[in-house]
Protein backbone atom coordinates (compact mmCIF):
# COMPACT_ATOMS: atom_id res chain seq x y z
CA UNK A 1 0.00 0.00 0.00
CA UNK A 2 1.28 3.29 -1.04
CA UNK A 3 -1.13 5.68 0.28
CA UNK A 4 0.41 8.00 3.13
CA UNK A 5 -1.21 7.80 6.62
CA UNK A 6 -3.92 9.32 7.99
CA UNK A 7 -4.07 8.20 11.04
CA UNK A 8 -1.33 7.35 13.88
CA UNK A 9 -2.28 5.53 17.21
CA UNK A 10 0.53 5.69 19.57
CA UNK A 11 0.98 3.50 22.47
CA UNK A 12 -2.63 3.21 23.32
CA UNK A 13 -4.26 1.84 26.79
CA UNK A 14 -7.81 1.65 27.04
CA UNK A 15 -9.58 0.60 29.69
CA UNK A 16 -13.20 0.53 31.73
CA UNK A 17 -14.00 0.03 34.90
CA UNK A 18 -10.26 -0.88 35.84
CA UNK A 19 -10.46 -3.59 33.07
CA UNK A 20 -7.80 -3.10 30.17
CA UNK A 21 -9.80 -3.51 26.84
CA UNK A 22 -6.78 -2.25 24.99
CA UNK A 23 -2.69 -2.14 25.93
CA UNK A 24 -0.07 -0.11 24.18
CA UNK A 25 -1.37 -1.14 20.84
CA UNK A 26 0.04 1.12 17.90
CA UNK A 27 -1.35 1.29 14.62
CA UNK A 28 -1.18 2.95 11.75
CA UNK A 29 -4.12 3.71 8.90
CA UNK A 30 -3.46 4.73 5.28
CA UNK A 31 -5.24 7.55 3.62
CA UNK A 32 -8.32 6.64 1.32
CA UNK A 33 -8.58 3.10 2.04
CA UNK A 34 -10.77 0.90 3.74
CA UNK A 35 -9.25 -0.69 6.82
CA UNK A 36 -11.79 -3.43 8.17
CA UNK A 37 -11.45 -4.16 11.58
CA UNK A 38 -13.12 -7.88 12.69
CA UNK A 39 -12.91 -10.01 15.63
CA UNK A 40 -15.70 -11.49 18.17
CA UNK A 41 -17.87 -9.68 20.14
CA UNK A 42 -17.07 -7.88 23.52
CA UNK A 43 -13.77 -7.09 22.62
CA UNK A 44 -14.03 -3.50 22.06
CA UNK A 45 -14.12 -2.70 18.59
CA UNK A 46 -16.94 -0.40 18.44
CA UNK A 47 -15.31 1.03 21.68
CA UNK A 48 -11.71 1.49 19.59
CA UNK A 49 -13.74 3.38 16.77
CA UNK A 50 -15.09 5.97 19.42
CA UNK A 51 -11.36 6.34 20.74
CA UNK A 52 -10.84 8.08 17.38
CA UNK A 53 -13.61 10.64 17.30
CA UNK A 54 -13.52 10.96 21.48
CA UNK A 55 -17.28 9.61 21.76
CA UNK A 56 -16.05 7.39 24.79
CA UNK A 57 -15.56 10.25 26.54
CA UNK A 58 -19.54 10.49 28.03
CA UNK A 59 -18.77 7.06 29.20
CA UNK A 60 -18.19 7.14 33.08
CA UNK A 61 -15.33 5.12 34.20
CA UNK A 62 -13.68 4.64 31.28
CA UNK A 63 -9.83 5.77 30.61
CA UNK A 64 -7.33 6.33 28.28
CA UNK A 65 -3.80 6.82 27.52
CA UNK A 66 -1.43 7.27 24.66
CA UNK A 67 -1.80 9.32 22.17
CA UNK A 68 -4.05 9.55 18.26
CA UNK A 69 -2.73 12.24 15.64
CA UNK A 70 -4.31 12.45 12.35
CA UNK A 71 -2.96 13.95 9.08
CA UNK A 72 -5.27 17.50 8.69
CA UNK A 73 -4.12 19.69 5.83
CA UNK A 74 -0.65 18.53 5.88
CA UNK A 75 -0.22 19.24 9.83
CA UNK A 76 -0.40 16.33 12.56
CA UNK A 77 -2.67 16.98 14.95
CA UNK A 78 -3.31 15.28 18.51
CA UNK A 79 -6.95 14.80 18.63
CA UNK A 80 -7.02 14.56 22.42
CA UNK A 81 -4.37 18.02 22.41
CA UNK A 82 -5.81 21.80 22.60
CA UNK A 83 -6.12 22.58 19.15
CA UNK A 84 -9.40 20.68 17.83
CA UNK A 85 -12.36 20.96 19.89
CA UNK A 86 -14.65 17.93 20.35
CA UNK A 87 -16.99 19.22 17.35
CA UNK A 88 -14.75 20.50 14.99
CA UNK A 89 -12.85 16.63 15.34
CA UNK A 90 -16.44 14.88 14.73
CA UNK A 91 -17.01 16.67 12.11
CA UNK A 92 -13.65 15.50 10.52
CA UNK A 93 -14.01 12.38 11.77
CA UNK A 94 -17.54 11.50 10.70
CA UNK A 95 -19.55 8.33 12.41
CA UNK A 96 -22.23 5.63 11.40
CA UNK A 97 -23.88 3.39 13.77
CA UNK A 98 -24.45 0.10 13.45
CA UNK A 99 -28.34 0.35 12.94
CA UNK A 100 -29.31 3.65 10.79
CA UNK A 101 -30.31 6.24 13.96
CA UNK A 102 -32.32 9.39 11.77
CA UNK A 103 -33.54 12.19 13.82
CA UNK A 104 -37.31 12.42 13.88
CA UNK A 105 -37.50 14.67 11.72
CA UNK A 106 -37.65 15.00 7.34
CA UNK A 107 -34.62 13.84 5.56
CA UNK A 108 -34.02 17.34 4.82
CA UNK A 109 -33.67 18.52 7.96
CA UNK A 110 -32.02 15.31 9.10
CA UNK A 111 -29.09 16.76 5.99
CA UNK A 112 -29.31 20.27 7.55
CA UNK A 113 -28.82 19.41 11.06
CA UNK A 114 -24.88 19.28 11.02
CA UNK A 115 -24.89 22.37 9.16
CA UNK A 116 -27.45 24.00 11.71
CA UNK A 117 -24.83 23.26 14.49
CA UNK A 118 -22.75 25.26 12.55
CA UNK A 119 -24.91 27.93 12.42
CA UNK A 120 -24.82 27.82 8.53
CA UNK A 121 -28.10 29.12 7.22
CA UNK A 122 -27.83 30.49 4.36
CA UNK A 123 -30.28 28.10 1.98
CA UNK A 124 -28.67 28.08 -1.11
CA UNK A 125 -25.54 27.19 0.03
CA UNK A 126 -26.69 24.43 2.05
CA UNK A 127 -29.23 23.09 -0.34
CA UNK A 128 -26.26 22.98 -2.46
CA UNK A 129 -24.36 20.77 0.04
CA UNK A 130 -27.30 18.52 0.56
CA UNK A 131 -27.81 17.60 -2.86
CA UNK A 132 -23.87 16.84 -3.43
CA UNK A 133 -24.12 14.72 0.27
CA UNK A 134 -27.44 13.01 -1.14
CA UNK A 135 -25.59 12.16 -4.35
CA UNK A 136 -22.62 10.86 -3.35
CA UNK A 137 -24.53 8.41 -1.22
CA UNK A 138 -26.37 7.20 -3.55
CA UNK A 139 -29.07 8.34 -2.26
CA UNK A 140 -30.44 11.68 -4.26
CA UNK A 141 -32.40 9.61 -6.92
CA UNK A 142 -34.86 8.17 -4.37
CA UNK A 143 -35.90 10.85 -2.17
CA UNK A 144 -35.01 14.44 -4.29
CA UNK A 145 -39.18 14.59 -4.56
CA UNK A 146 -39.54 13.44 -0.94
CA UNK A 147 -37.08 15.63 1.16
CA UNK A 148 -39.74 16.57 3.33
CA UNK A 149 -41.10 13.89 4.15
CA UNK A 150 -40.06 11.69 7.69
CA UNK A 151 -36.87 10.54 7.38
CA UNK A 152 -38.42 7.26 9.27
CA UNK A 153 -40.86 6.41 5.84
CA UNK A 154 -37.69 5.52 4.39
CA UNK A 155 -36.62 1.85 3.65
CA UNK A 156 -33.59 0.36 6.35
CA UNK A 157 -31.19 0.31 3.55
CA UNK A 158 -32.15 4.27 2.15
CA UNK A 159 -31.70 5.07 6.33
CA UNK A 160 -28.38 4.08 6.20
CA UNK A 161 -27.51 5.77 3.33
CA UNK A 162 -29.09 8.69 4.84
CA UNK A 163 -26.50 8.56 7.90
CA UNK A 164 -23.90 8.07 5.70
CA UNK A 165 -24.65 11.25 3.61
CA UNK A 166 -25.61 13.29 6.83
CA UNK A 167 -22.16 12.51 8.13
CA UNK A 168 -21.06 13.41 4.61
CA UNK A 169 -22.05 16.70 4.68
CA UNK A 170 -19.89 17.88 6.66
CA UNK A 171 -17.19 17.01 4.28
CA UNK A 172 -15.23 14.62 6.52
CA UNK A 173 -11.64 13.27 5.99
CA UNK A 174 -12.27 10.37 7.84
CA UNK A 175 -15.31 8.29 8.25
CA UNK A 176 -15.58 5.82 10.76
CA UNK A 177 -18.65 2.99 10.42
CA UNK A 178 -19.57 0.37 13.10
CA UNK A 179 -21.26 -2.56 11.32
CA UNK A 180 -22.98 -0.47 9.26
CA UNK A 181 -24.73 -3.32 7.39
CA UNK A 182 -25.50 -5.46 10.17
CA UNK A 183 -29.34 -4.63 10.39
CA UNK A 184 -29.67 -4.91 6.52
CA UNK A 185 -30.61 -7.57 4.22
CA UNK A 186 -28.51 -8.45 1.59
CA UNK A 187 -29.36 -6.29 -1.53
CA UNK A 188 -29.44 -3.12 1.07
CA UNK A 189 -25.94 -4.15 2.15
CA UNK A 190 -24.42 -4.94 -1.23
CA UNK A 191 -25.26 -1.31 -2.19
CA UNK A 192 -23.56 -0.02 0.96
CA UNK A 193 -21.02 -2.23 0.31
CA UNK A 194 -20.71 -0.11 -3.61
CA UNK A 195 -21.28 2.91 -1.98
CA UNK A 196 -17.94 2.50 0.54
CA UNK A 197 -15.68 1.56 -2.17
CA UNK A 198 -16.36 4.98 -3.90
CA UNK A 199 -15.78 6.80 -0.64
CA UNK A 200 -12.67 5.86 -0.77
CA UNK A 201 -11.61 8.91 -3.47
CA UNK A 202 -12.83 11.37 -0.59
CA UNK A 203 -12.27 9.92 3.09
CA UNK A 204 -9.99 7.52 4.54
CA UNK A 205 -12.57 4.80 5.92
CA UNK A 206 -12.50 2.26 8.93
CA UNK A 207 -15.17 -0.20 8.93
CA UNK A 208 -15.84 -2.71 12.06
CA UNK A 209 -17.53 -5.91 10.44
CA UNK A 210 -18.41 -9.36 11.66
CA UNK A 211 -18.46 -11.05 7.99
CA UNK A 212 -15.14 -11.82 6.04
CA UNK A 213 -16.66 -12.55 2.33
CA UNK A 214 -17.63 -9.02 3.75
CA UNK A 215 -14.03 -7.88 4.17
CA UNK A 216 -12.58 -9.73 1.84
CA UNK A 217 -14.69 -7.63 -0.77
CA UNK A 218 -14.30 -4.09 0.13
CA UNK A 219 -11.12 -4.07 2.71
CA UNK A 220 -7.94 -2.88 1.33
CA UNK A 221 -6.47 -3.90 5.26
CA UNK A 222 -8.09 -6.38 7.69
CA UNK A 223 -6.68 -6.26 11.59
CA UNK A 224 -8.71 -8.30 13.96
CA UNK A 225 -8.85 -7.54 17.25
CA UNK A 226 -7.68 -10.02 19.63
CA UNK A 227 -7.06 -9.98 23.17
CA UNK A 228 -6.10 -5.89 24.15
CA UNK A 229 -4.47 -5.96 20.74
CA UNK A 230 -4.57 -5.95 16.69
CA UNK A 231 -3.12 -9.09 14.57
CA UNK A 232 -2.84 -8.23 11.00
CA UNK A 233 -5.44 -10.79 9.24
CA UNK B 1 -47.38 -28.49 39.82
CA UNK B 2 -47.05 -26.45 42.86
CA UNK B 3 -45.44 -23.46 40.25
CA UNK B 4 -49.06 -23.49 38.40
CA UNK B 5 -50.90 -23.30 41.47
CA UNK B 6 -48.85 -20.14 42.19
CA UNK B 7 -48.92 -18.97 38.49
CA UNK B 8 -52.68 -19.21 38.41
CA UNK B 9 -53.05 -17.28 41.76
CA UNK B 10 -50.54 -14.42 40.26
CA UNK B 11 -53.13 -14.50 37.71
CA UNK B 12 -56.55 -14.69 39.40
CA UNK B 13 -55.05 -11.91 41.60
CA UNK B 14 -53.76 -9.66 39.15
CA UNK B 15 -57.13 -9.54 37.12
CA UNK B 16 -58.89 -9.06 40.62
CA UNK B 17 -56.22 -6.01 41.39
CA UNK B 18 -56.86 -4.47 37.57
CA UNK B 19 -61.20 -5.09 38.27
CA UNK B 20 -60.49 -3.15 42.25
CA UNK B 21 -58.59 -0.16 40.26
CA UNK B 22 -61.19 0.07 37.25
CA UNK B 23 -64.18 -0.39 39.64
CA UNK B 24 -63.11 2.04 41.93
CA UNK B 25 -62.67 4.83 39.14
CA UNK B 26 -66.03 4.32 37.78
CA UNK B 27 -68.06 4.26 41.30
CA UNK B 28 -65.95 7.54 42.23
CA UNK B 29 -66.83 9.45 39.08
CA UNK B 30 -69.99 7.85 39.12
CA UNK B 31 -70.57 8.68 42.90
CA UNK B 32 -69.55 12.52 41.76
CA UNK B 33 -71.78 12.48 38.79
CA UNK B 34 -74.76 11.59 40.14
CA UNK B 35 -74.40 13.99 43.28
CA UNK B 36 -73.06 16.64 41.17
CA UNK B 37 -75.01 17.18 37.69
CA UNK B 38 -77.85 18.32 39.55
CA UNK B 39 -76.68 21.73 40.82
CA UNK B 40 -74.52 22.19 37.61
CA UNK B 41 -75.33 25.13 35.65
CA UNK B 42 -75.15 28.32 35.17
CA UNK B 43 -76.25 29.43 38.94
CA UNK B 44 -73.51 27.05 40.08
CA UNK B 45 -70.74 29.36 38.43
CA UNK B 46 -72.17 32.85 38.00
CA UNK B 47 -75.28 32.62 40.85
CA UNK B 48 -77.26 35.89 39.41
CA UNK B 49 -74.68 37.62 37.41
CA UNK B 50 -74.60 37.76 33.74
CA UNK B 51 -71.89 35.63 32.51
CA UNK B 52 -70.97 38.40 30.03
CA UNK B 53 -70.63 40.77 32.67
CA UNK B 54 -68.77 37.84 34.94
CA UNK B 55 -66.47 37.43 32.57
CA UNK B 56 -65.58 40.59 31.35
CA UNK B 57 -65.37 41.75 35.27
CA UNK B 58 -68.02 44.22 34.90
CA UNK B 59 -69.75 42.37 38.18
CA UNK B 60 -68.67 40.43 40.76
CA UNK B 61 -69.76 37.06 41.35
CA UNK B 62 -70.80 36.36 44.86
CA UNK B 63 -72.64 33.78 44.70
CA UNK B 64 -70.79 31.68 42.42
CA UNK B 65 -67.67 29.56 41.64
CA UNK B 66 -66.15 31.52 39.19
CA UNK B 67 -64.01 33.11 41.12
CA UNK B 68 -62.38 30.15 42.54
CA UNK B 69 -62.58 28.51 39.03
CA UNK B 70 -60.59 31.56 38.52
CA UNK B 71 -58.26 31.36 41.57
CA UNK B 72 -57.56 27.50 40.63
CA UNK B 73 -56.72 28.41 37.39
CA UNK B 74 -54.27 31.08 38.58
CA UNK B 75 -52.71 28.93 41.08
CA UNK B 76 -52.16 26.12 38.98
CA UNK B 77 -50.91 28.10 36.44
CA UNK B 78 -48.73 30.35 38.04
CA UNK B 79 -47.02 27.63 40.05
CA UNK B 80 -46.70 25.14 37.71
CA UNK B 81 -45.15 28.09 35.41
CA UNK B 82 -42.63 28.90 37.84
CA UNK B 83 -41.72 24.89 38.70
CA UNK B 84 -41.30 24.24 34.92
CA UNK B 85 -37.90 26.06 34.41
CA UNK B 86 -36.16 25.12 37.40
CA UNK B 87 -37.39 21.67 37.52
CA UNK B 88 -36.65 20.55 34.11
CA UNK B 89 -33.22 22.66 34.12
CA UNK B 90 -32.20 20.82 38.02
CA UNK B 91 -34.06 17.42 35.76
CA UNK B 92 -30.98 18.23 32.76
CA UNK B 93 -28.34 19.13 34.93
CA UNK B 94 -29.13 15.71 37.24
CA UNK B 95 -28.95 13.59 33.70
CA UNK B 96 -26.35 15.58 32.26
CA UNK B 97 -23.90 17.15 34.53
CA UNK B 98 -24.05 15.69 37.44
CA UNK B 99 -21.54 12.79 38.64
CA UNK B 100 -22.47 9.49 40.46
CA UNK B 101 -21.99 10.77 43.60
CA UNK B 102 -23.74 14.14 43.01
CA UNK B 103 -26.82 11.74 41.23
CA UNK B 104 -26.93 10.43 45.00
CA UNK B 105 -26.69 13.28 47.10
CA UNK B 106 -29.37 15.48 44.93
CA UNK B 107 -31.40 12.57 44.48
CA UNK B 108 -31.50 11.81 47.99
CA UNK B 109 -33.02 15.96 48.54
CA UNK B 110 -35.53 15.31 45.93
CA UNK B 111 -36.84 12.38 47.30
CA UNK B 112 -37.07 13.72 50.53
CA UNK B 113 -38.74 17.29 49.20
CA UNK B 114 -41.14 14.67 47.57
CA UNK B 115 -41.93 13.15 50.64
CA UNK B 116 -42.73 16.35 52.74
CA UNK B 117 -46.62 16.51 53.82
CA UNK B 118 -47.88 19.51 51.70
CA UNK B 119 -49.22 20.79 55.13
CA UNK B 120 -45.87 21.24 56.57
CA UNK B 121 -44.54 23.01 52.90
CA UNK B 122 -48.15 25.30 53.63
CA UNK B 123 -46.61 26.03 56.70
CA UNK B 124 -43.15 27.01 55.53
CA UNK B 125 -45.20 29.33 52.83
CA UNK B 126 -46.49 30.88 56.09
CA UNK B 127 -43.64 31.59 58.07
CA UNK B 128 -41.91 33.04 54.96
CA UNK B 129 -44.84 35.19 54.38
CA UNK B 130 -45.09 36.02 58.67
CA UNK B 131 -40.94 36.84 58.09
CA UNK B 132 -41.72 39.10 55.93
CA UNK B 133 -44.83 40.64 57.04
CA UNK B 134 -42.42 41.17 60.17
CA UNK B 135 -38.72 42.66 58.74
CA UNK B 136 -39.36 43.64 55.38
CA UNK B 137 -43.10 45.37 54.70
CA UNK B 138 -46.04 45.72 57.04
CA UNK B 139 -48.34 45.22 53.99
CA UNK B 140 -47.43 41.95 53.03
CA UNK B 141 -49.50 38.99 54.26
CA UNK B 142 -50.56 35.68 52.74
CA UNK B 143 -51.38 36.25 48.90
CA UNK B 144 -51.55 34.37 45.60
CA UNK B 145 -47.60 34.79 45.56
CA UNK B 146 -46.90 32.99 48.76
CA UNK B 147 -49.06 30.30 47.70
CA UNK B 148 -47.61 30.14 44.01
CA UNK B 149 -44.10 29.95 45.27
CA UNK B 150 -44.90 27.08 47.85
CA UNK B 151 -46.91 24.90 45.44
CA UNK B 152 -44.14 25.20 43.37
CA UNK B 153 -41.71 23.50 46.04
CA UNK B 154 -44.57 20.86 46.52
CA UNK B 155 -44.13 19.77 42.58
CA UNK B 156 -41.02 20.50 41.94
CA UNK B 157 -39.64 17.17 42.86
CA UNK B 158 -41.64 15.47 40.05
CA UNK B 159 -41.11 17.66 36.98
CA UNK B 160 -37.14 16.76 38.35
CA UNK B 161 -37.13 13.38 38.67
CA UNK B 162 -39.28 13.20 35.36
CA UNK B 163 -37.11 15.11 33.69
CA UNK B 164 -34.31 13.03 34.83
CA UNK B 165 -36.05 9.54 34.03
CA UNK B 166 -36.76 10.75 30.66
CA UNK B 167 -33.53 12.17 29.90
CA UNK B 168 -31.74 9.31 30.95
CA UNK B 169 -34.07 6.48 29.80
CA UNK B 170 -32.81 7.48 25.73
CA UNK B 171 -30.49 5.06 24.80
CA UNK B 172 -26.68 5.28 23.45
CA UNK B 173 -28.24 5.28 19.91
CA UNK B 174 -29.93 8.45 20.53
CA UNK B 175 -27.46 10.14 22.41
CA UNK B 176 -24.60 9.62 20.17
CA UNK B 177 -26.52 10.66 17.01
CA UNK B 178 -26.12 14.39 17.05
CA UNK B 179 -23.23 14.13 18.93
CA UNK B 180 -21.37 12.10 16.39
CA UNK B 181 -22.18 14.74 13.96
CA UNK B 182 -20.19 17.63 16.04
CA UNK B 183 -23.16 18.89 18.52
CA UNK B 184 -21.93 20.09 21.30
CA UNK B 185 -23.24 18.97 24.55
CA UNK B 186 -25.82 21.57 24.83
CA UNK B 187 -27.06 21.38 21.33
CA UNK B 188 -27.68 17.94 21.48
CA UNK B 189 -29.77 18.64 25.07
CA UNK B 190 -31.68 21.02 22.88
CA UNK B 191 -31.88 19.77 19.73
CA UNK B 192 -32.60 16.19 20.14
CA UNK B 193 -32.55 14.96 23.81
CA UNK B 194 -34.98 17.48 25.02
CA UNK B 195 -36.96 16.98 22.12
CA UNK B 196 -37.00 13.27 22.67
CA UNK B 197 -37.94 13.51 26.28
CA UNK B 198 -40.94 15.96 25.88
CA UNK B 199 -43.44 12.97 26.51
CA UNK B 200 -41.81 11.79 29.78
CA UNK B 201 -41.77 15.50 31.14
CA UNK B 202 -45.30 16.19 30.33
CA UNK B 203 -46.33 13.26 32.22
CA UNK B 204 -44.23 15.14 35.78
CA UNK B 205 -45.86 18.25 34.81
CA UNK B 206 -49.27 16.77 34.13
CA UNK B 207 -48.80 15.11 37.66
CA UNK B 208 -47.51 18.86 39.36
CA UNK B 209 -51.09 20.20 37.43
CA UNK B 210 -53.01 17.57 38.79
CA UNK B 211 -50.99 18.00 42.11
CA UNK B 212 -51.19 21.67 42.65
CA UNK B 213 -55.47 21.84 41.38
CA UNK B 214 -55.84 19.46 44.29
CA UNK B 215 -54.30 20.86 46.93
CA UNK B 216 -55.79 22.54 49.70
CA UNK B 217 -53.32 22.62 53.37
CA UNK B 218 -51.05 24.62 51.24
CA UNK B 219 -53.52 27.50 49.90
CA UNK B 220 -55.01 27.22 53.17
CA UNK B 221 -52.22 28.22 55.17
CA UNK B 222 -51.03 30.87 52.46
CA UNK B 223 -53.54 33.02 51.30
CA UNK B 224 -56.65 31.40 50.44
CA UNK B 225 -59.90 32.65 51.83
CA UNK B 226 -63.58 32.32 51.08
CA UNK B 227 -64.69 34.95 49.28
CA UNK B 228 -62.08 37.33 47.78
CA UNK B 229 -63.56 37.75 44.42
CA UNK B 230 -61.55 37.17 40.90
CA UNK B 231 -57.70 37.38 42.16
CA UNK B 232 -56.57 40.78 41.10
CA UNK B 233 -52.58 40.84 42.00
CA UNK B 234 -49.96 38.31 43.65
CA UNK B 235 -50.12 40.41 46.80
CA UNK B 236 -53.79 39.41 47.36
CA UNK B 237 -56.08 37.00 48.69
CA UNK B 238 -57.91 34.65 46.56
CA UNK B 239 -60.33 31.91 46.28
CA UNK B 240 -59.95 28.04 44.83
CA UNK B 241 -62.05 25.51 44.54
CA UNK B 242 -60.50 22.61 46.43
CA UNK B 243 -60.80 25.14 49.15
CA UNK B 244 -64.29 25.52 48.93
CA UNK B 245 -65.17 21.76 48.70
CA UNK B 246 -63.45 21.67 51.85
CA UNK B 247 -65.33 24.42 53.42
CA UNK B 248 -68.44 23.54 52.01
CA UNK B 249 -68.14 20.06 53.21
CA UNK B 250 -67.09 20.90 56.85
CA UNK B 251 -69.87 23.59 57.14
CA UNK B 252 -72.79 23.27 54.91
CA UNK B 253 -75.78 24.39 56.35
CA UNK B 254 -78.40 22.81 53.93
CA UNK B 255 -78.61 19.74 51.22
CA UNK B 256 -78.39 22.22 48.34
CA UNK B 257 -74.81 23.84 49.90
CA UNK B 258 -73.53 20.07 49.92
CA UNK B 259 -74.68 19.92 46.35
CA UNK B 260 -73.35 22.57 44.98
CA UNK B 261 -69.80 20.95 47.01
CA UNK B 262 -70.30 18.20 44.45
CA UNK B 263 -70.89 20.57 42.06
CA UNK B 264 -67.59 22.14 42.37
CA UNK B 265 -65.95 18.45 42.81
CA UNK B 266 -67.21 18.10 39.23
CA UNK B 267 -65.69 21.41 38.10
CA UNK B 268 -62.47 20.83 39.63
CA UNK B 269 -62.32 17.67 37.60
CA UNK B 270 -63.10 19.72 34.44
CA UNK B 271 -60.80 21.87 35.22
CA UNK B 272 -57.96 19.26 35.37
CA UNK B 273 -59.02 17.64 32.29
CA UNK B 274 -58.70 20.90 30.22
CA UNK B 275 -55.25 21.76 31.39
CA UNK B 276 -54.14 18.10 31.05
CA UNK B 277 -55.87 18.64 27.33
CA UNK B 278 -53.73 21.68 26.91
CA UNK B 279 -50.57 19.33 27.90
CA UNK B 280 -51.03 17.25 25.60
CA UNK B 281 -51.82 19.71 23.02
CA UNK B 282 -48.38 21.23 23.66
CA UNK B 283 -46.58 17.73 23.73
CA UNK B 284 -48.16 16.36 20.22
CA UNK B 285 -46.97 20.56 18.99
CA UNK B 286 -43.16 19.86 20.27
CA UNK B 287 -42.80 16.09 19.30
CA UNK B 288 -43.82 16.92 15.86
CA UNK B 289 -45.17 15.02 13.31
CA UNK B 290 -42.38 12.43 12.51
CA UNK B 291 -43.11 8.93 13.92
CA UNK B 292 -41.15 6.75 16.45
CA UNK B 293 -38.05 5.14 14.97
CA UNK B 294 -39.25 1.44 13.83
CA UNK B 295 -37.60 -1.17 15.76
CA UNK B 296 -36.55 -3.35 12.76
CA UNK B 297 -35.46 -2.09 9.39
CA UNK B 298 -35.50 -3.92 5.89
CA UNK B 299 -34.06 -2.68 2.56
Amino acid sequence: MDNPVKIRVENLTFSYHQTPVFEHINLDFNAHAITAITGPSGRGKSTFLSLLNRLWESQPFAKMEGKVWILLDGQWVDIYGKTLSKPDLRRKVGMVFQTPNPLPMSIYKNMAFPLKLTGMTEKALVDAKITAALRQAFLWDEVKDRLHDSAFGLSGGQQQRLCIARALVSQPEILLLDEPTSSLDAGAASVIEDLLVRLKERCTLIVVSHYLDQVSRIADTALKLEARGFLPV
Amino acid sequence: MNIRILGGCLRVFSWGAVLVLTGSVLMLLGYLLVKGVPSLGRDLIFGQVDVLDAVLLKKRVFDGLFPAIAGTLSVVVLSVGLAIPVGVCAGIYMSEFATVFQQRVFGLMFDILAGIPSIVIGLFGFSGAIFIHKYISKDFRPCLAVSVVALAFLVLPYITRTTQAALQGLGDQTRQAALALGATRVQNIFYVLLPRSVSGILSGIILAIGRCAEDTAVIMLTGVVATAGIPGSLLGSYEALPFYIYYISSQYTDAAELMSGYGAAIILLGVCAVLFFLAFLIKRHVAGPAGPARGRFHG
